[in-house]
């Protein structure tokens, strides 16, 4: 039997759920050893053709954590990226993309625990949805959206 | 204000503009190649302001030249250009007083594809085509048929709130009504209809549509909000989309592109004209305008002071999405 490991993208910024990322690895937390994260600066540095990009290239779910409102190192950079990404996740899920494969939250620093809850959550929830097939030319080109 | 009268006084008021040297150049709409069409006219000769046309076929939003000329521009502008020019002066990409806008209250385009889909004809077997308030006459061969203007005009200007300009220095006549809620359901029914399918549906719907796209870039191009210099299909590393146009990266495209233009989109309709290949692209530039709408409360191009909207955020913005 195959089994299904989803492959989340997790984008991190630098100053909050990196630190939080990194907590939940230093306390030894149980997570699901498929997920990978990029460190970007700011929830606000991550541009919508990432997330599009991450999905084209076969992978299953993209999560965005930043820091919790107010407390962004830059002040005002995780409210732009809290527009941005509510648009480009309404806008996918009327396309028919399924809008759990898009997820943000906020982890601070602090919240190793919230971090490692969030990843095996949504590692959980790809693995009942099934492989993403968005982009691929199979089976005619269609990209279904259901289990396998 | 009928409509000749308002062609009268424009080409007066063109003119004058130009001969007073109050503007360098007029853009305009000018009879077309073929029957019942417009194109735009650029000048700064005033013999050429006889040649403006006011027509229920002037279905170009100008506004998109108005970032590649210089100089102080005249420019002829419906309620969804003007929004348009509006949206171009929240991105600082217009002065207020380097452009002169010459309002036109609208009352609806014509579209000639419905037409000639109702009576069956091609555009040059048509002899005549008369908007009169709610009816329009189409003579085929002699013989006259009333059509609903509901029935012919284009699906955005169903759905039109603001037919007149907000943003003039001059408007031609008097302010023309909203869309009423009837003609608002009749323009929704594409996006319903869409809406309806399971989501496997409407991506294979997506897929199917752009399985034809040839990534002309023409609703690209024709797009006021597409104002980057540099566009991000054009950039190589890294590579958004493949050059080659497969619908993978036609869809990538205009995904993209529709999220770049929120909040920017005054759902002029203009992409889904120029397409080559009618592919309903209005159902996703509508939708990104209601999502806008919905989630912030905004409308794009009402308020020439407000910030752009991917610039600016509230402390009570959506959240629910959050985990």
């Amino acid at each position: 039997m195959i089994i299904y490991k989803p492959k989340v993208i997790v984008f991190c910024c630098n100053w909050c759920s990196y630190a939080g990322a990194d907590l939940a690895g230093t306390s030894r937390l149980q997570m699901p050893p498929y997920f990978r994260i990029i460190r970007v600066m700011c929830s606000s540095r991550v541009r919508p053709e990432w997330i599009i990009r991450v999905l084209r290239n076969g992978l299953d779910g993209v999560m965005v954590l930043g820091c919790h409102p107010g407390d962004c190192h830059y002040q005002t950079g995780n409210y732009f990226a809290r527009r941005r990404i509510a648009l480009t996740k309404k806008f996918l899920e009327y396309l028919g993309v399924n809008p759990k494969r898009l997820q943000a939250s906020w982890v601070s620093a602090s919240e190793g625990g919230k971090f490692a809850e969030l990843v095996t959550e949504m590692t959980h929830e790809l693995e009942k949805l099934g492989p993403n097939r968005l982009f691929t030319d199979e089976s005619g080109g269609n990209g279904t959206e259901t289990t396998p | 204000m009928k409509v000749g009268g308002m062609e009268q006084r424009l080409r007066r008021e063109a003119a004058a503009l130009l001969e007073q040297g109050k503007v360098d150049l007029i853009i305009g709409f000018a009879d077309g190649s073929l029957k019942f069409t417009t194109s735009p006219l650029i000048t700064s000769d005033k013999d050429d302001a006889s040649r403006l046309v006011i027509n229920p076929f002037i279905a170009n939003n100008l506004s998109v030249f108005l970032t590649g000329v210089k100089g102080r521009v005249g420019i002829v502008a419906k309620g969804c250009d003007s929004r348009s020019i509006v949206s171009l002066l929240q991105d600082n990409k217009l002065a207020r007083e380097d452009v002169f806008i010459i309002g036109v209250p609208c009352s609806g385009i014509i579209d000639l594809t419905k037409v000639e889909n109702l009576v069956g004809r091609d555009r040059d077997e048509i002899d005549d085509i008369v908007r009169d308030g709610d009816k329009v006459t189409v003579t085929v061969a002699g013989k006259a048929s009333e059509f609903a203007a509901r029935d012919v005009l284009f699906d955005n200007c169903l759905a039109c709130e603001l037919p007149t300009p907000q943003e003039y220095d001059l408007l031609l006549g008097e302010p023309t009504p909203a869309a009423d809620d009837e003609s608002k359901a009749a323009s929704q029914e594409k996006i319903n209809r869409f809406k309806a399918m399971s989501p496997d549906e409407r991506w294979q719907f997506w897929q199917n549509e752009f399985s034809r796209c040839i990534r002309c870039y023409a609703c690209r191009n024709v797009c006021p909000a597409c104002f980057c210099e540099r566009c991000f299909v054009e950039e190589a590393e890294p590579t958004w989309v493949q050059p080659i146009p497969r619908w993978q990266d036609n869809l990538i495209f205009q995904i993209t592109r529709n999220i770049h233009v929120a909040g920017r989109c005054t759902d002029c309709g203009e992409c889904e004209r120029a397409c080559p290949v009618n592919i309903p692209l209005r159902s996703l530039s509508r939708e990104m305008y209601d999502i806008v709408d919905g989630l912030f409360s905004y409308q794009a191009g009402r308020d020439k002071e407000a910030p752009p909207l991917l610039a600016c955020y509230e402390a009570t913005d959506v959240v629910d999405f959050i985990r």
